[in-house]
């Protein structure tokens, strides 16, 4: 007896650990019956299909060709039942946290983005009928709000409001966290910490002094509210001359090992050009001096 | 023109040993059955190739690991064989020892013939030889393989040039001495002996042209062997970043290349009747030449398998425990011993620099040094940095099919078949050096006996 419930445990255990990396990937209920706050059009589709290209294909393959590379577990085609069976909700879910091999993009893709990717992937389901959601979840703040950004050059700080406008009434949004982020090369650099307004709707973030900007020191800034399902996407983009001016020519623009053809360093073709003249110089004297042979013989027995 | 000779050319002494080493220039039936079956073997190979050229390169065993197998080995050897061209006639010659005179020829035979096929053999790697001429269209400077293409034709220009030059005098001494040869090879020597007359100035201008090969012969065989080491010294893998791969490469390729000379020369002693001009003395001074290049290589074999050994480093354990005890221990046990400490110990007492058990020992130290390029190349390459993820377990191991063992074999007979060739249509022992040190010794007999 015991040991049948000692195999048990085992084979039991041994499913479990499966199950966690390969199993159903399971989405909390209340994340799976999130909707889309919009209705798709082809407008939307049309944008999901280019994300789609830039952030999806390399795994997912082209749409109902069902070439998707062969990862463990494998992506799958996304015309297939296999993801089409997800509802909105959970596919966002899947998208924002990622598993595995699965990449989350949760800062990668905004919510708009994410609903357009899964705009696209529905237009390949001819069965499917889009429920919209009813209205966006308990707004914070019913009106427009307009983001003012400001750098206070002496303290190295960046300040910015937000503030409601409904119905000619105006109303600083309190209490509400915002993020702040440097633009660089690959992706978004967070700036301080998140910081939360206060009663007028301010909020103030310390800048690096060090960051690389420009060559005339600019930094692209994006500001905006972390709540997204609150307040809907609010950003605000600025560039700024708080950044080290900085000019670094693209490491293929002079000569150097590891440069085109033409812009190979001077003493590598001196050095090979040089060998190459000098022996074949030697060479032709070689060839040369087997004619004067020839002459020498040619002349003797004319003799 | 009899009293403009008699400083370089008697006539005498160069009759005998013409006649001793033109019997073996004559294509006869054994020639023409050896050779024939050369062109069969090479026919099974180049049908290997034609289904190569057809397919692509998946054919071969070739994947995305291992992307340097059984051709990139193969050329690496033929480059180290050519070298000992270098070594016999430019090093040793110019230091003055005149006991390498009967055997440089067979070391120049040796060099030409394999550098000749070391560049076909990289043909062989690509899957699109088609765009060849891309290399010298677009290669760029900074690459080592355009060093490589460019020093290891310049070595067999320089290799080729060396070889004819030390021929003409024979060739002319020669062109009276062929009767009952076919009519297009004796007019072929009348050609290629370009009037020489045994003149002194002739061969004062000889004298100089050989001088200038064998000074330039010597950095060129350096840079061949050096940059082709470069091509896998360049990159960061475990077993090829090393800084002594240069001088690794050149100590090794002396022993192939002594070794290929050994065996050569026993074989052209016994069939072309030789004895009298590749003497026991001969085998006995090569077989001293084996010891010191194979203590050298040796040398070079404790710093590279001991150094990385000592600190351990993460890949470079990996990699050598595959060559130590794993997979490859075999091989790798059987190129360091019976290629190389065991032909240095057997070497060190005389009876074994006789020419049967030193011809035996050579094989195994050709074969080594074969399967030691193999281990050069092949090994590291099956652990890389960067594994590719979920990858077919083929990717992991390389095992050459038997597409690419023909094709190998196809350049093997190659240059088996330039060795033939050239020691069969022209003679194989520099009738005029040998004579003119034969003669010089009969003088001091004379002096000594009056
Ligand atoms: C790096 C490769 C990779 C990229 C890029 C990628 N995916 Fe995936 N995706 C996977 C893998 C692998 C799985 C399976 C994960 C699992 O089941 O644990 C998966 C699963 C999914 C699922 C869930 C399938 C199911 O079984 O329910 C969806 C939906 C999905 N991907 C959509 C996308 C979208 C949309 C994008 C682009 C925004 C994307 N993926 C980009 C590899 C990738």
């Amino acid at each position: 007896m015991k040991i049948i419930i000692t195999i048990s445990i085992i084979i039991l255990g041994f499913f479990y650990t499966q199950a966690q990396t390969e199993g159903e990937w399971i989405v909390p209920e209340e994340e799976a019956a999130l909707l889309s706050p919009f209705e798709f059009t082809a407008d939307d589709v049309k944008a999901g299909e280019e994300l789609y290209l830039l952030n999806c294909k390399s795994c997912h393959g082209d749409p109902g060709k069902g070439n998707y590379i062969a990862l463990q577990p494998p992506p799958g085609d996304i015309t297939t039942d296999k993801i089409q069976h997800n509802s909105d909700g959970a596919i966002y879910h899947k998208l924002k946290t990622g598993r595995g091999p699965m990449p989350a993009f949760e800062n990668v893709l905004t919510p708009n983005q994410k609903w357009q990717v899964i705009a696209y992937i529905r237009s390949f389901n001819d069965d499917y009928v889009q429920k919209v959601a009813v209205e966006i979840p308990e707004t914070a703040f019913g009106g427009k709000i307009d983001v003012l950004v400001n750098y206070m050059k002496d303290e190295n700080k960046l300040q910015a409001s937000f503030i409601g406008h409904k119905d000619d009434e105006t109303q600083p949004i309190v209490g509400a966290e915002v993020h702040a982020f440097a633009k660089r090369k690959f992706g978004k650099l967070t700036l301080d910490q998140v910081r939360k307004t206060d009663d007028k709707g301010l909020v103030a973030f310390n800048l690096p002094d060090d960051l690389p900007g420009d060559s005339s020191g600019y930094v692209q800034l994006s500001l905006g509210l972390v709540n997204m399902e609150l307040y809907g996407e609010i950003n605000k983009d600025k560039s700024l001359a708080f950044g080290v001016p900085t000019y670094l020519p693209p490491l293929n623009e002079e000569r150097a090992m590891w440069n085109v053809r033409m812009k190979a360093p001077i003493w590598l073709l001196i050095t090979y050009h040089g060998a190459l003249l000098t022996v074949f110089g030697i060479i032709f004297y070689i060839l040369l001096q087997l004619r004067n042979i020839y002459l020498e013989g040619k002349k003797n027995e004319e003799d | 023109m009899s009293s403009k000779t008699e400083n370089h050319y008697n006539s005498k002494i160069a009759d005998k040993v013409a006649n001793d080493v033109l019997k073996s220039v004559n294509i006869g039936w054994s020639f023409k059955i050896w050779f024939a079956v050369l062109v069969v073997a090479l026919g099974v190979c180049v049908y290997s190739y034609s289904i190569q050229l057809r397919e692509g390169l998946g054919v071969t065993g070739l994947r995305d690991y291992v992307s340097w197998g059984l051709y990139i080995a193969t050329f690496v050897f033929f480059v180290a064989a050519s070298l000992i061209g270098m070594l016999i006639s430019g090093v040793l010659g110019l230091i003055g020892y005149d006991w390498i005179k009967p055997i440089g020829r067979i070391a120049e035979i040796i060099a030409v013939a394999f550098a000749a096929i070391a560049g076909l053999v990289i043909v062989s790697d690509m899957g699109r030889p088609d765009r060849l001429p891309y290399v010298f269209m677009y290669g760029r400077f900074q690459s080592p393989i355009l060093w490589d293409v460019t020093v290891v034709t310049t070595y067999f220009i320089l290799s080729g040039l060396l070889y004819y030059v030390t021929l003409i005098p024979d060739l002319a001494i020669a062109k009276d001495k062929l009767e009952g040869r076919p009519k297009l090879l004796r007019k072929a020597y009348e050609i290629m002996s370009i009037r020489w007359i045994h003149s002194n100035e002739q061969y004062r201008m000889l004298y100089r042209i050989i001088r200038i090969l064998l000074i330039l012969i010597i950095p060129t065989a350096f840079a061949i062997h050096t940059v082709t080491s470069w091509l896998f010294a360049v990159t960061p893998r475990p077993g090829w970043d090393s800084t002594i791969f240069g001088p690794y490469f050149l100590s090794g390729a002396f022993v192939a290349g002594a070794a290929a000379v050994v065996i050569a020369m026993f074989f052209f002693r016994n069939s072309y009747k030789l004895q009298d001009y590749l003497t026991k003395s001969h085998f006995d001074k090569m077989g001293k030449l084996l010891v010191l290049v194979s203590i050298v290589y040796l040398y070079f074999n404790i710093n590279e398998f001991l150094v990385p050994g000592y600190k351990l480093k993460k890949f470079d354990l990996i990699h050598l425990e595959a060559l130590f005890a794993g997979k490859h221990a075999i091989t790798f046990w059987f190129t360091q011993i019976a290629g190389l400490i065991l032909p240095i110990i057997l070497l060190m007492f005389k009876p074994f620099r006789k020419p049967l058990p030193m011809t035996i020992i050579s094989v195994f130290v050709l074969v080594g040094a074969f399967l030691k390029r193999y281990l050069i190349v092949v090994p590291t390459q099956e652990h890389p940095y960067l594994p590719v993820q979920h990858v077919p377990e083929i990717f992991h191991v390389y095992f050459p099919t038997w597409n690419e063992i023909a094709i190998t074999s196809g350049s093997l007979i190659l240059v088996i078949m330039i060795i033939t060739l050239l020691s069969k249509l022209f003679p194989v022992i520099p009738i005029w050096e040998v004579a003119h040190d034969m003669e010089k010794k009969a003088e001091k007999q004379k002096i000594e006996n009056e």
